[in-house]
């Protein structure tokens, strides 16, 4: 689905990145680990072509989509939600489900999509006329992955979906991502939170200093003695 | 005296509709590509003068040209965001609005130089046949063609409340003027939001110069003066309502009357400056603004 290949990126005059590859196949959901500082949203900020990357080639279902701009990304499938505040807290709950259905991909089918965002989340519909600023952090979370949905994604990537909610919606917006891979939707996450992504990603990547450390899957990863003492804390 | 109040107060909300309507303009500019344009007031200088030539070279009336000075002033505004503002837009927010400043404040002596050179400095006025008609409510006279200016800048403020509430594009804007690389991972094309929405500034200040040829007069000069009304309704009314920014202007042009009235018409713009400043010590936001912004 998402091949990415010695991406390399800088912020400003500074780099971030340094070759980093990673891959996410059909059907799966994918964790990319670090801590603050790692360079994990600034990789997917050149991924969803917000920062143009130095070096490094990006292909998304087969094709190269380095430089193509952010919105035609949306279009073709690939659907990012950004950390914290991903929804336009002005806008109602109901035009903000709206608005996720933009591109003409999502379009046609924008009622059937809205049917099954309300059925995944029925307190979107009793909110539907709330201003989303007015929302919970769950409630925001759920508007922000049904917002997401809304634009037909094939790939779904999350930054930090955890960040700064309590553990209990932590909880639920991790069953939510499960649920949405069991629709056929592939997930990239990036996440501070080791323990919990290990739990539902098929495959993981390690991120240190802007490089790719170490890689394998789930189970490979907790087992791992290194991940285990410096993210686990076991 | 109550007779003189009256006719003022009905005289200041008149002009007021037209502070909103070319703050309007001003607003949409700010609010969406965070692009601050003091040559706002020369595009609304240009379109009074297309208005006027309309009229005067082959007898347009100035309602019918209405439609087509906003097709050639959103025109010219993408082609000024093709040239000029597109290259603004690439900082961030704070950058935005000093080099916006600097570009377009180069741009209000480049289109007065240009006016002076090929429309003279001489002010001129569309008169039409009902240009000294007039309606007499009580002891008030109201004038047929500033009721009129009054009413397309009420018809401009609903209609463009109506697109950004309940259109597809106007969602897009919205969203764009919220949070603009959120709007761009929604799907939504920033530069195209960008190049429309300036250009339907510039088009607005068009209709607003038109109305401003007929109910009041046109000068290569009168730019800069319109363009600071309407940036003290944009920040009176504060940014998030279409509708706040006409009544804000009404406000203003309300107060100046009453100001000239009451402390004499030297004074008017002062009292009102006061009373802009009075409010905004209360009220930061705006009138109509959110909180924090």
């Amino acid at each position: 689905m998402l091949a990415v290949e010695g991406l390399e990126v800088a912020y400003g005059d500074l780099q971030v990145v340094w070759g980093v590859s990673f891959q996410v196949p059909e059907n799966s959901i994918v964790g990319i680990l670090g801590s603050n500082g790692a360079g994990k949203t600034t990789t997917l900020m050149a991924l969803a072509g917000l920062l143009p990357p130095l070096a490094g080639e990006i292909t998304f279902k087969g094709e190269s989509i380095t430089g193509v701009p952010t919105h035609r990304l949306v279009d073709l499938g690939m659907v990012m939600i950004p950390e914290e505040r991903a929804t336009f807290a002005t806008m109602s709950v109901a035009d903000n489900l709206e608005i996720g259905a933009y591109t003409p991909r999502a379009r046609p089918v924008k009622d059937e999509t809205l049917d099954e965002v309300y059925s995944i989340f029925p307190r979107l519909a009793e909110r539907r006329s709330q201003s989303a600023g007015t929302l919970s952090g769950g409630e925001r979370q759920m508007l922000a992955i049904g917002k997401a949905l809304m634009a037909r994604p094939e790939l779904l990537v999350l930054d930090e979906p955890s960040l700064g909610l309590a553990p209990i919606v932590v909880e639920s917006t991790f069953e939510a991502i499960k649920d949405i891979r069991s629709r056929g939707v592939s997930v990239l996450m990036v996440e501070q939170h080791v323990e919990l992504t290990l739990e539902i990603a098929d495959h993981a990547y390690i991120l240190e200093i802007g490089r790719i450390v170490a890689d394998g899957t789930s189970a490979e990863l907790a087992s791992d003695s290194r991940v285990r003492e410096a993210y686990l804390s076991l | 005296m109550t007779q003189l109040i009256l006719q003022s107060a009905v005289s200041g909300l008149l002009v007021g509709g037209m502070y909103g309507l070319v703050a309007l303009g001003l607003a949409l500019a700010f609010g969406v590509l965070k692009v601050l344009n003091v040559a706002h007031g020369e595009l609304l200088m240009l379109g009074g003068y297309a208005s006027f030539f309309a009229f005067s070279l082959w007898g347009v009336d100035p309602f019918l040209s209405l439609p087509i000075v906003f097709v050639v002033l959103f025109l010219f505004g993408v082609l000024l965001y093709q040239v000029l503002f597109k290259y603004v837009t690439r900082f961030d927010i704070e950058n935005r609005i000093k080099n916006s400043l600097l570009i377009s404040f180069g741009l209000v002596l480049v289109l007065q130089a240009l006016a002076v050179r090929f429309f003279t400095a001489d002010e001129r006025t569309i008169s039409t046949s009902y240009s000294s008609e007039a309606i007499t409510v009580g002891v008030v006279r109201i004038p047929v063609i500033r009721l009129a200016g009054f009413v397309v800048a009420v018809i401009a403020t609903v209609a463009l409340e109506w697109m950004l509430n309940h259109t597809r594009f106007g969602r897009a804007v919205r969203a764009t003027a919220e949070d603009w690389t959120r709007a761009a991972l929604t799907g939504v094309d920033v530069k195209w939001v960008y190049m429309i929405a300036f250009g339907i500034s510039a088009g607005l200040a068009g209709i607003a110069g038109a109305m401003i040829s007929f109910g009041y007069a046109v000068s290569p000069s009168i730019g800069l003066g319109w363009t600071l009304k309407a940036l003290i309704v944009v920040v009176l009314a504060g940014l998030g309502s279409m509708r706040g920014i006409l009544i804000a202007g009404m406000f203003l042009g309300l107060t100046e009357a009453l100001a000239a009235v009451w402390v004499g018409g030297a004074y008017r713009e002062v009292v009102a400056l006061v009373v802009f400043l009075i409010v905004m010590s209360f009220r930061p936001q705006g009138f109509f603004g959110r909180a924090r912004v």
